[in-house]
């Protein structure tokens, strides 16, 4: 502001001072005279600065003397009009610059900032350049601009004290270097000389001059090197005078070479090459050009170009030189400046962590910057072809150079931007993802100049993205495969994500996609689950939303194809870290074929209970220790009473059982048979007497078997127990009658007979004597015993009626008689013989089977009579045959014509005489009477038939007997 | 002749005649007992009476005189066999090893109760002479060492002198034994004590002449 003052013209002063006398007018107020004070501080210099100086003192002093010796209004006025110069002399103070005020002339360089030595600096306004320069700084900056070249232009440029400096700008494109120049300070001591003679260098002399007035600077010297003539601005910016250049420093002469005194002007790195170079230019004329630095006055070496030219006499002698030095300096500083910059340039590209390159618009390649050759170890000249052109063949993978070289074949045809990944060869010998991009530098008629590319490495992020992928690829493989439905729920139940089982279980159609998946999802399920679920499930899964409870659940969803199956669903909330529900996790398994096979199971269980429950048998099963587990409902009634109700103090469950239900005479016997099962596990059958409910013992059989599982253990005892009261009563009459008859087999003889027929009549009798006489007794006792006489009368009814009946059988025996023939089932005759003699077979382990040819008639026969028969015959098989044999009688009866014939075939040695064995007393047996058979003949032939006996091949006999079929009962005779 | 003290033992497998001859000698006053095998007989609790033992030659376990056999060596009551049909060397054996009867089925209430009165008379004897004998053997055992050496040699007709010269003692010492022992065995003359001897049977171990020659 204030320098911009400064340059206003005088009129400004007119107008302040104008201005500040109408303000005093107007106001009354001498502050108005402040305004053209300031002006006149700002402008005045030298002696008028001084006047106004002494005239401010000269006021301040006369107003304090006022203000001392007058009182009143004019003791004030001079107050004020003090207070006014004070405030003046502050202004003045402020406004006049330092160096003027301290009165010092000697001018101080303007210089740019040490700090900022490649900053540059802003062109100076217009107002602080000499005006003569103007023109040029502007023409030169214009050119700079336009063309790109850079100008180097020197100008005077305003110092404060008003002298002009001179400095040099250099502009350029882009970028600009200020450069410090010096070479123009004046001293207040400068000193320069002019030679007294110029002898023969006058022409020299006058050529230097033109050059000086041409370009500022010349000077001559002479053949020998010795200056005659020096621009006195140059002696004075080197601060030598034409004495001191010329001085000779040693003993020779420069031409010979010594040493002169403008040497110690020159850099000592540059001397010798100076002074060598003029002393072969001055012996051989050629002209002088060289470059060295030359000390200032201000101590600093300035580059210089210096070029001399002789001036030759008519004859060609050399009679001066004349030459010029340039100011160079800037030129090198910049010229190192760039270079400093290219440097630092081309350390960034080496160290950015890229690889860098380039080729020419054609495609040859041209530059790789460092860390490219390094990670690479390619040069250069690896990736040029013989032909210069690029060649990537050591720098690609083969799998994908056909494609890089297309695709930079295509780029440098077109233009178009380069961009690929590739595996890269590495100098490790590895390959490597790579990303290379390059994009072409044009210039401006559009012509491609250059291109310029960066390779990255981006393995790390290739091989972690496949990775990725892979992972996720699998994870997707995974959901999708896994043998269930997953399925995923937003916090508010809209599921967002089926897995692909799910969604082909449903049948959605993936293309569909007009709505949001989403709701898609949400519509196919609630379509899905079957209608009498819907309620149980919506209202299950809103609950668990609501508390954030897992979801498990049994339902029915819809197949694609309509079938519904059955669903085992979970589903768990997945919270965050502040315990909230991010979202739900499912899983839906389809359970329908093992709910099935469940219910089949359970049906299967029913019925096998059910069968188990109706049998008709007595079960129950028990713990592999014997504990009672479970009875049927028949076992139950059958005891009446439950499991547990026998549980008593101090006494298993079994023993209470046992005690509670087995007869006492059959428990000692139970319990060790039992107990013996338990510790072996082998199976357990007994027959013994169980306690009913009414309290009634009946014979049971009872059979326990051990159920083990796969690897042999019992697991539990199954048990089945029949009541065989009445198979019991029946053994015990069959037994009884099987004695009789095989006392009466055994009397078979004639002898015998008769013996066993009186024993059989006497017996009877016997006892029937004995109750006559008992109720003879009671009757003549003294009162008679009337009641026990009735009784004994009724034993000896019964006696004798049974006596009678042996005496009616024998009679009807050997009297052949038909009397107790009835229609009888040969059949039933046949297992009732069979039943008779199987005990004796058993025991002799001998089987017999009985073959009866389905539908034959009802015979007329005396059934004991047939029976004894068959007995007999029986017993005579089952001893023919050895009890080793382990044989079989086999008996069969069939029809044959009228007949029905029945044959006992044994297995045994079979009978050397056949007709004999009927013959009375013929027996092969040991205690055999002889009579068995002869008898049977007999009672056969008396019912029609016959008995005769046959040999069998290989061995044993077959005796043979039929009886009519026709035979009538001969009820009267 | 009814007797609450006797009892008579029935063994028959026939149920019907056993309950006949029941009833035959309840209602004859009789009390019995019935069997329905020799093991049941055997094994059976039986009072101490006199006895019939009323046995039938066929039983389903043992044959009636394998019975008769096996019991012999015991007191047993006097055996009654019954029979439905007897045969001759059957009784013969009966009657040779001791039995009362051997009756043919069917038989006469006065056969069958003669029978068993001679049983149980026989029987009757038989335990009163085995009490005597036992009165006799309790004597006996009272008797002092030195007296049962004197004893024998007393009823064998030593005299006195023979007899004390035989034990080495004097004549009057034995005379005192002698006295003692005719006192202690309840003999009034010495014939009562020899016939005492005899139920003792005790031997006679010297003779007179014997001692004499």
């Amino acid at each position: 502001m204030v320098a911009a003052l400064r340059r206003t013209p005088p009129a400004l002063m007119i107008v302040s001072l104008a201005v500040g006398l109408a303000a005093c007018w107007s106001t009354g107020a001498l502050f108005g005279v402040l305004a053209p004070l300031g002006a006149l501080f700002l402008y005045a210099r030298g002696y008028w600065l001084l006047a106004v100086w002494i005239g401010l003192l000269i006021a301040f002093a006369a107003s304090a003397l006022a203000a001392l010796f007058y009182p009143g209004a004019i003791r004030e006025a001079a107050l004020s009009l003090g207070a006014l110069v004070a405030v003046g002399a502050c202004i003045g103070l402020l406004l006049v610059p330092a160096p003027l005020r301290r009165g010092n002339h000697s001018a101080v360089p303007r210089r740019p900032e040490p700090g900022q030595p490649e900053g540059f600096g802003p062109v100076p306004a217009h107002g602080a350049i000499h005006p003569d320069d103007r023109a040029a700084i502007a023409h030169a900056a214009a050119y700079a601009f336009w063309t790109g070249v850079p100008q180097v232009t020197g100008y005077r440029l305003r110092q404060p004290d008003g002298s002009y400096h001179w400095t040099e700008l250099r502009a350029e494109p882009g970028y600009g270097v200020s450069v410090d120049i010096d070479a123009m300070v004046s001293r207040p001591d400068d000193r320069w000389s002019v030679a007294e003679s110029l002898g023969t260098t006058m022409e020299a002399v006058k050529a230097a001059k033109v050059i000086e007035s041409l370009h500022g600077k010349a000077w001559a010297f002479d053949a020998m090197g010795r200056f005659t003539y020096v621009t006195p601005a140059a002696q004075v910016a080197i601060d030598m005078a034409l004495e001191d250049l010329n001085r000779r420093l040693g003993e020779r002469e420069f031409i010979d070479g010594g040493e002169a005194g403008w040497m110690r002007g020159v850099h000592p790195d540059d001397v010798d090459r100076a002074a060598s170079t003029l002393r072969h230019c001055l012996k051989t004329g050629e002209p002088w050009n060289i470059e060295y630095r030359m000390l200032r006055a201000t101590g600093q070496y300035v580059w210089h170009r210096i070029s001399a030219r002789p001036t030759r006499d008519d004859n060609g002698q050399i009679t001066g030189w004349f030459g010029t030095s340039i100011d160079i300096d800037v030129y090198k500083k910049t010229e190192a400046a760039l270079r400093a910059r290219e440097q630092h340039l081309e350390q960034l590209i080496d160290t950015v962590p890229a690889m860098i390159w380039s080729m020419t618009g054609a495609g040859h390649p041209v530059y790789l910057n460092r860390r490219m050759m390094e990670v690479t170890g390619a040069t250069t000249e690896t990736v040029t072809a013989p032909d210069g052109s690029l060649t990537l063949k050591r720098m690609i993978h083969p799998d994908f150079l056909e494609q890089a070289e297309r695709t930079f074949a295509r780029s440098v045809a077109t233009g178009a931007p380069y961009a690929i990944k590739y595996l890269q060869y590495r100098a490790d010998g590895t390959y490597r993802w790579t990303e290379t991009r390059a994009e072409a530098l044009r210039d401006e008629a559009g012509q491609i100049i250059r291109w310029y590319g960066v390779s990255v490495d981006i393995h790390d992020l290739i091989t972690t993205q496949t990775e990725l992928h892979l992972r996720k690829q699998e994870l997707t493989r995974l959901v999708d495969l896994v043998p269930s439905f997953l399925w995923r729920l937003t916090p508010t139940g809209a599921p967002n994500f089926f897995n692909r089982r799910f969604i082909d279980f449903l049948g959605l159609d993936e293309g569909s996609l007009e709505q949001p998946q989403t709701e898609q999802y949400a519509a196919a399920l609630k379509a899905a689950v079957h209608p009498d679920d819907a309620a149980r499930v919506w209202a299950g899964l809103k609950d668990c939303l609501g508390s954030g409870r897992p979801f498990a659940m049994r339902y029915r969803l819809r197949r694609h194809d309509g079938v519904y199956r059955w669903m085992d669903g979970r589903a768990e909330p997945l919270l965050d870290e502040d315990g909230s529900i991010i979202q739900w996790h499912g899983l839906s398994h389809d359970v329908d074929d093992q709910l099935r096979v469940e219910e089949a199971l359970r049906e299967s269980e029913r019925s096998l209970r059910q069968l188990v429950e109706t049998l008709p048998a007595l079960i129950y099963c028990a713990a592999p220790n014997g504990e009672p587990i479970y009875r049927s409902e028949k076992l139950r009634e059958f005891l009446g009473f439950g499991l547990g109700d026998k549980d008593e103090e101090g006494k298993t469950r079994l023993t209470g059982t046992l005690d509670a239900i087995i007869h006492p005479d059959d428990l000692p016997d139970v319990k060790e048979r039992y107990a013996h099962s338990l510790a072996t596990g082998s199976p357990y059958a007994m027959k013994h007497r169980l306690r009913r409910a009414d309290g009634a013992y009946r014979w049971v059989e009872t059979r326990t078997a051990a159920m083990r599982n796969a690897e042999g253990e019992i697991i539990q005892w199954n048990g089945i127990c029949f009541e065989i009261e009445d198979q019991v009563r029946a053994q015990e009459a069959l037994t009884l009658t099987q004695e009789r008859l095989a006392r009466a087999a055994q009397a078979a003889s004639l002898a015998e007979l008769s013996a066993s027929i009186a024993h059989e009549v006497n017996q009877p009798l016997a006892a029937v004597v004995a109750n006559s006489h008992a109720c003879q007794r009671w009757l003549t006792s003294d009162p008679p015993n009337l009641e026990r006489a009735q009784k004994t009368v009724e034993r000896i009814i019964r006696d004798a009626n049974s006596a009678a009946d042996v005496v009616g059988r024998v009679r009807a025996l050997f009297r052949q008689t038909v009397e107790a023939r009835s229609f009888w089932q040969l059949d039933t005759i046949l297992h009732e013989a069979r039943d008779l003699m199987l005990e004796e077979a058993t025991r002799r382990r001998i089987r017999i089977e009985i073959d009866v040819e389905p539908g034959l008639p009802p015979l007329a026969l005396d059934r004991i009579q047939i029976q004894q028969v068959l007995v007999n015959l029986i017993r005579n098989g089952v001893e023919a045959m050895e009890p080793t044999q382990r044989g079989a009688l086999h008996i069969r009866s069939m029809r044959a014509g009228d007949l029905i014939r029945t044959e006992v075939r044994d297995t045994g040695a079979g009978i050397s005489a056949l007709e004999k064995v009927f013959e009375p007393f013929f027996s092969t047996k040991s205690n055999g009477m002889g009579m068995g058979l002869a008898i049977s003949r007999t009672i056969i032939e008396s019912h029609g038939g016959r008995l005769w006996a046959e040999d069998n091949q290989p061995s044993g006999a077959t005796f043979i007997f039929t009886l009519p079929a026709e035979a009538k009962a001969d009820h009267d005779r | 002749m009814i007797v609450d003290d006797t009892i008579v033992f029935i063994v028959d497998d026939d149920e019907a005649l056993r309950e006949a001859l029941g009833e035959l000698l309840e209602a004859k006053g009789v009390r019995s007992a019935l069997f329905q095998s020799a093991g049941d007989y055997i094994g059976a609790d039986k009072p101490d009476l006199p006895a019939c033992l009323i046995l039938d030659v066929e039983l389903p376990d043992i044959n009636g005189l394998e019975l008769q056999r096996q019991i012999a060596r015991d007191d047993h009551p006097p055996i009654v066999f019954i029979t439905g049909h007897g045969d001759i060397p059957s009784s013969v054996r009966a009657i040779k090893h001791g039995a009362v009867d051997f009756l043919t089925k069917p038989f006469s209430d006065t056969a069958l109760m003669a029978a068993i009165g001679s049983a149980i008379a026989q029987d009757r004897e038989t335990r009163a002479k085995r009490a005597e004998v036992a009165l006799l053997r309790q004597r006996y055992q009272e008797l002092s060492p030195r007296e049962r050496e004197v004893l024998p040699l007393v009823v064998s007709g030593l005299l006195n002198k023979q007899a004390a010269v035989e034990l080495g003692i004097s004549e009057v010492t034995l005379q005192i034994h002698r006295r003692s022992v005719m006192q202690k065995m309840a003999a009034s003359s010495l014939a009562d004590l020899v016939r005492i001897a005899e139920r003792l049977e005790i031997p006679i171990q010297h003779s007179r002449r014997m001692g004499g020659i």
